[in-house]
C-alpha cells in the first residue's frame, strides 16, 4: 500500500494516474462481487437447512402411508401378558421368536430385507414367529407397540405389523395410528380407537419388555430359531431359507 | 509468504495440491455424514438426545438440521468458494463434535456419537469413544491444515485467498 502512495504522489504522470484508477476499480468490484457472492451463497445455506428442517417436519408429522401386501391371513388374537403374538399356525413345526423395536432402524432393515421369508414361511406352515415387540428406543416406541397389540386383537395385526415398519420416520402419534388402520385395509372401530388412544395394552407392552429381559435379550433385532439364537449380521433372505429349510 | 512468492519454495508447489486433497476429504466426510444422518429423521434427534447437552425444542432442530448443514458444507467445499471461511467453519463444527464426544466420555454416558447416521444409547461398553475423538482430531487438523494454507487448485476461488478474503468477507 506504502510503496504504491509512493509512486503515485512522487511522479502524478497522467497514464500512472489512470492505471492506478482502474486498478483500484477493478479491486473494489471484485471485492463488491465476492461480497454479493457470500450473500447469496449464505442465502442459499439458510434455504437448505431450513427446507432440511421442513421436509424432517414433514416426515416425522404426515400421515401413514400404506406399506406392502401381505399375504398372511389375519384372525382375532386374545394376548396374555408376557405372551408374545404368534404370527403363522400355532402347530408349524419350526418356532422363531422375534424381538424388534418398531423405531428400532435395524428392526426396520431386518423386516425390509427378511420379512417377506418370514411372512412365506409362515403362510406355507413352515413357521410361527413368536413377536415380542419392544419398547425402548424413543417415545413413539411404546404408543406403536401398543397399537400393535390392539391390532392382533381386532383381527389385523399382520398387516399393521408391516404397515408400522413400512413407516419408520413417522412419530407415532395417536392420529398416525388410528390413520394406519385404514391404510392397511381394516376398519379402525371404536375399540380399536378406544385401545389406541387410550394405551389400553400398555401394561402388556410392558409384560413382553420384561419377558425380553428374562430371555436376555440386550439388542433388537433378535431372532432365535429353534432355540437357537441366530447371527443376524450378514443374514440374506436365501441363507435364512436355507436355514428354515434345513430343519425339517 | 512474500519470500515464498518470489522464490517458490517445495511447500508453495506442494501445498495447493495438498489442500486439494484435504478440501475434497473434508467435503466428502460432511456430505456422507449428512446424507446419512437426513435418512432418518427420528434416529437423528435421538442421536443428539443422547448426549443430554440441549434443551429439548433445540435438539428437535438440531437433529432435524444439522445433516442439511453438513450437506451445505460439504457442497461448498467441494466448488472451493471462501476457502478459508469455509475451513473456520468446518474447524468450529469439528470442535464442537469433539467437545460433545468428550464430554459424554466424561459425564460417563454410554452413547453412539452418530456420526454417520444412526446413534442414541447403546449398551455399556459399546461405546468406542476412543476411535471417534481420534477421527474427529485428525478432521479438526486437517481442517486447520486448510485454515492455513487454503489455496488449492480445482477450486472455483480464483483470488489468491489469504487475509484478503476474510476482510472482504467482513
Amino acid at each position: 500500500m506504502s510503496s504504491r502512495r509512493v509512486r503515485t504522489t512522487s511522479r502524478p504522470s497522467a497514464q500512472a494516474q489512470q492505471a492506478a484508477r482502474l486498478a483500484a476499480e477493478q479491486a473494489a468490484r471484485r471485492r463488491h462481487d465476492r461480497r454479493v457472492l457470500l450473500g447469496v451463497l449464505t442465502a442459499l445455506v439458510v434455504l437448505v437447512v431450513g427446507g432440511g428442517v421442513g421436509l424432517q417436519a414433514w416426515r416425522t408429522h404426515r400421515l401413514p402411508t400404506a406399506g406392502p401386501e401381505v399375504a398372511v391371513t389375519d384372525a382375532p388374537q386374545p394376548l396374555r401378558d408376557g405372551q408374545p403374538i404368534r404370527l403363522g399356525a400355532s402347530d408349524a413345526p419350526l418356532t422363531v421368536q422375534l424381538y424388534a423395536d418398531f423405531h428400532c432402524p435395524h428392526c426396520v432393515d431386518f423386516e425390509e430385507e427378511l420379512g417377506p421369508t418370514l411372512r412365506a414361511a409362515e403362510a406355507a406352515g413352515r413357521v410361527r414367529t413368536d413377536l415380542y415387540p419392544m419398547a425402548f428406543v424413543d417415545a413413539g416406541s411404546a404408543p406403536a407397540a401398543n397399537a400393535m397389540a390392539c391390532a392382533t386383537e381386532a383381527g389385523f395385526g399382520v398387516r399393521y405389523h408391516a404397515g408400522l415398519f413400512a413407516n419408520p420416520t413417522l412419530q407415532w402419534s395417536d392420529a398416525q395410528l388410528l390413520d394406519l388402520a385404514g391404510k392397511v385395509g381394516a376398519d379402525a372401530d371404536a375399540g380399536f380407537t378406544r385401545c389406541v388412544t387410550s394405551d389400553a395394552k400398555a401394561g402388556w407392552v410392558d409384560s413382553i419388555n420384561a419377558a425380553a429381559d428374562r430371555a436376555g435379550v440386550t439388542q433388537t433385532p433378535t431372532m432365535v430359531l429353534d432355540g437357537a439364537p441366530v447371527d443376524i449380521a450378514g443374514l440374506t433372505p436365501e441363507s435364512l431359507q436355507s436355514m428354515i429349510d434345513a430343519k425339517r | 509468504m512474500i519470500a515464498v512468492a518470489s522464490q517458490p519454495s517445495r511447500l508453495a508447489r506442494i501445498s495447493p495440491w495438498v489442500s486439494t486433497l484435504v478440501r475434497l476429504l473434508l467435503a466428502g466426510v460432511f456430505l456422507t455424514a449428512g446424507a446419512m444422518k437426513a435418512m432418518d429423521p427420528r434416529a437423528s434427534v435421538n442421536a443428539v438426545r443422547a448426549y443430554q447437552l440441549l434443551p429439548a425444542s433445540a435438539e428437535t432442530v438440531v437433529g432435524w438440521g444439522l445433516p442439511f448443514a453438513e450437506i451445505a458444507l460439504g457442497l461448498l467445499l467441494v466448488i472451493g468458494v471462501f476457502t478459508r471461511l469455509l475451513a473456520m467453519v468446518s474447524a468450529l463444527v469439528l470442535t464442537a463434535f469433539l467437545v460433545a464426544v468428550v464430554s459424554a466420555s466424561a459425564r460417563g454416558l454410554s452413547i453412539d456419537c452418530g456420526c454417520f447416521g444412526g446413534g442414541g444409547t447403546v449398551a455399556r461398553g459399546q461405546s468406542d469413544y476412543t476411535t471417534e475423538i481420534l477421527r474427529d482430531s485428525l478432521l479438526l487438523l486437517a481442517a486447520l491444515w486448510l485454515v492455513w494454507q487454503p489455496r488449492s487448485r480445482l477450486a472455483l476461488d480464483t483470488e489468491p485467498s489469504g487475509r484478503r478474503e476474510l476482510e472482504e468477507a467482513a
